[in-house]
């Protein structure tokens, strides 16, 4: 790792890196003081430090809050003692034996040690880690022992989310994290920061991402940075703008949309529009106008009505049999694991979907969700590689649908899938259309809703819908009626699922690769699957059995349409013209 | 090529896709908004492919009989020790599979190709499952060139693409060195020209 040697990008920043909301001049952060105010402007970082020096360049560099240490220690502890408690449980038993009266004043020794570690490690950790934000990137540097230098570039930006996890957010605190789309691992977690820090900086980085820059240039006068709920020139797309806070059928919108990508997009901007718009103090917050939340009820009754709802019924009968067949309790133990893992499964679904609610914005797609972890993310607009909306056999008497997205960078965690990748945890038909309508304004059809109706329950060719043919039916006895492809003008449609039901869409610009499989039943049939590659994440874009012309045709043509696309496809930097 | 049931119940040519089987009208182009390509599926019109280097099915080869040797080596002396007819017969499996790896690994060689089109670079493998990859010049994010000893001994190396999917499954083993470098700085080339973000 490269240790004080000058970043590359520093160059465009103005002399003394002054970067909004950064006090120039303003000394060393305070052990208790807001860090906001407490940026070490470059100058003033080359004096007499008593901690690590900054890095000798002229990056404004910033710190986390210096609570922080406090917060992230308790991750430590707790996960040293669970390491404990799980592997050494025996042996710590015989040795409180081994030490009778005294065992309590031992483990509460240790529990202390373990503390002091934590702290002590998170508190130097705190210290070695700062931040900086360019028009280019976002730097961050961390390690104690192996040092870390991360450069995150802004127009490689995927999402930004604000997480509070529910420790932090009792004192105030968050988390903010940048997803880059470079695998697992490669986001950028800035913890913590104050909330309005943090909201703040987001603003900052979108803005940047955008492709405004900050102090570059005024901003026309006359132009509102925060344009009033009512101003007709918020209004999202002039007159024939769905009402978005209505959810009655045909809330639909039309398709004269612009595309996703198109930097004139669903809203106005914030700031004017120039090649190289600009914005005078802090960073313009863009305006967002709601578009669905999803009730408490029918999130506990969806969760209630999934397939873990069944498993557990089922463990639960399996349990009680083996205590009234075996007339003991403890062999009902040895479900225990399994229950415990349904349950939590169960939870942690209801959990991440509590308080959900989706708005729009210039931005993006914007997202709060989560009961004890809280989390804010945002989406900027063409980032929505593909989308998914799903509904299970028991969700068919409600009609219910749930909406799923790949987005590079998010769930590349695993255990994250559940909390990043969802677009809507549960929705009517309604606001499931309304979350496509969130990715892709215009499907690119006259009939945007007649196209996703036929998509979720559709089983005829009607409408343009390339299907399987009958004589898939030896390979999927019941599968076959709903495997069906249709193109628009924007984007590839694909069904599948008659128990499950499920469509997927996926914009052309955002095709990764194509391929064509054949087995060798299929091609006695003379069948072949067609599959769409797209970034890590829940959904999979393919469609089983297709006659093997079609599905030769599709890949010829979609290989065509989505060059073709991504040629047209916007600027990265979605409020810069091209 | 052995069929279940299900085809064997419905004898079928490949060739005539059109004629459904079980006495279905044979569906026309079927009704989607995707056109019908005349041709064979795996046979794009006006693409000349490229196969790979025969050379890889000798490094296969060489591989899969180590593999095979092994078991076949003690198989035979146990059997010479035994005299028993079981292990014989275990012998002979072992021949068998040998004969098989012998039989088919050069016709999976054979059935590798890649073609650069214009725009795309397209990849196709397989006999019994076949499968074909279009990977757009313009989403690749990394190309990988490997060779292990036994490859550099044989002078080939494989070169395998990266789009920001996992599910791109696009590698070409088997290329001479010099194609191979050639094919790296070709697609690397390209790329650059064609790149868009994600």
């Amino acid at each position: 790792m490269t240790e004080d040697r000058p970043l590359p990008a520093a160059g465009p920043l103005p002399a003394g890196g002054v970067v909004p909301g950064a006090g120039p001049g303003a000394a060393r952060v305070p052990a208790a003081g807001a860090p906001a105010a407490g940026v070490p402007a470059a100058g003033a970082a080359a004096g007499p430090a008593p901690e690590p020096a900054p890095p000798a360049d002229d990056l404004a560099w910033r710190r986390m809050h210096p609570v922080t240490p406090a917060v992230k220690g308790w991750k430590v502890l707790a996960a040293v003692l669970a390491i404990i408690a799980w592997n050494a449980a025996d042996d710590v038993r015989q040795l409180a034996e081994w030490l009778g009266g005294r065992a309590w004043l031992v483990i509460a020794g240790v529990v202390v040690l373990v503390a002091l570690i934590g702290f002590g490690y998170s508190a130097i950790a705190w210290r070695m880690t700062r931040f900086a934000v360019t028009d280019e990137a976002v730097h961050l540097r961390s390690g104690v022992v192996f040092r870390q230098q991360r450069q995150a570039r802004l127009d490689r930006l995927q999402a930004v989310d604000v997480v509070q996890p529910l420790l932090a957010r009792i004192i105030g605190l968050s988390e903010l994290r940048l997803e880059v789309a470079g695998g697992a691992g490669s986001a950028v977690s800035l913890a913590f920061l104050r909330e309005a820090e943090a909201e703040q900086l987001r603003a900052e980085l979108l803005a940047r991402a955008a492709g405004l820059h900050p102090g570059r240039r005024p901003r026309p006068a006359g132009a509102p940075a925060h344009p009033a709920p009512g101003d007709p020139a918020a209004a999202p797309a002039g007159p024939a703008a769905p009402p978005l806070a209505t959810t009655a059928p045909g809330a639909v919108p039309a398709t004269d949309h612009p595309a996703t990508a198109d930097p004139e997009a669903a809203l106005t901007l914030p700031v004017e529009p120039d090649a190289d718009g600009g914005w005078e103090g802090a960073a313009p917050v863009a305006p967002e106008r709601p578009v669905y939340e999803v009730p408490v009820g029918r999130l506990l009754a969806s969760t209630l009505l999934s397939s873990a709802t069944i498993w557990l019924v089922v463990m639960l009968g399996a349990v009680g049999a083996l205590i009234v067949g075996t007339g003991q309790v403890g062999s009902a133990f040895a479900l225990l694991p399994a229950l415990l893992g349904v349950v939590s499964y169960t939870w942690t679904r209801f959990n991440r979907g509590a308080n959900f609610r989706a708005a729009i914005s210039p931005d993006g797609i914007r997202l709060r969700h989560g009961l004890t972890e809280s989390r804010a993310q945002t989406v900027p607009p063409g980032r929505v590689q593909a989308v998914r909306v799903t509904q299970g056999l028991l969700w068919r008497k409600p009609d219910w649908w749930r909406v799923e997205v790949n987005v590079a960078g998010y769930g590349s965690n695993g255990d994250q899938t559940q909390t990043e990748n969802v677009l809507l945890p549960v929705g009517t038909r309604d606001e499931a259309m309304l979350a496509l309508w969130l990715v892709l304004p215009d499907l690119g059809t006259e009939d945007p809703r007649a196209l996703v109706e036929a998509g979720l329950a559709g089983r005829t060719a009607d409408g343009g819908w390339a299907v399987a043919p009958r004589r898939s039916r030896w390979l999927d006895p019941i599968g076959w009626r709903r495997h069906g492809v249709t193109v628009t003008d924007r984007a590839l449609v694909l069904r599948s699922g008659v128990l499950v039901r499920q469509l997927v869409v996926v914009p052309h610009e955002r095709t990764q690769s194509l391929g064509l499989e054949q087995g060798p039943l299929q091609r006695r049939l003379g069948l072949a699957s067609f599959q769409l590659h797209s970034t890590p994440g829940p959904v999979s874009p393919r469609v089983d059995h297709l006659d093997q012309r079609v599905a030769a045709g599709l890949l010829d043509e979609q290989a065509a349409r989505a060059r073709s696309a991504r040629a047209g496809a916007g600027p990265e930097q979605w409020m810069r013209r091209a | 090529m052995s069929t279940p049931e299900g085809a064997a119940a419905h004898p079928q040519p490949a060739a005539a896709p059109a004629a459904a089987p079980g006495g279905e009208p044979a569906p026309g182009p079927a009704p989607g908004a995707a056109p019908v390509r005349e041709s064979e599926p795996f046979e794009p019109a006006g693409v000349d492919w490229t196969p790979v280097s025969p050379r890889l099915a000798s490094a296969r080869l060489l591989v899969g009989l180590a593999w095979l040797a092994v078991p076949l080596v003690a198989l035979v002396v146990v059997a010479a020790v035994t005299g028993s007819v079981w292990v014989w017969a275990s012998a002979a499996v072992v021949v068998a599979l040998v004969a098989w790896v012998v039989w088919l690994v050069p016709r999976q060689v054979r059935a590798m190709g890649y073609a650069e089109r214009a725009d795309d670079l397209l990849l196709r493998r397989g006999i019994l499952f076949r499968s074909m990859v279009v990977v757009p010049y313009g989403r690749m994010q990394y190309v990988d060139v490997t060779a292990g000893p036994l490859a550099r001994k044989l002078g080939i190396a494989s070169v395998q693409l990266h789009t920001a999917s996992p599910g791109t499954d696009a590698s070409i083993d088997g290329l001479p060195t010099a194609e191979a470098a050639r094919l790296r700085d070709q697609l690397a080339s390209r790329g650059e020209a064609r790149l868009a973000g994600l």
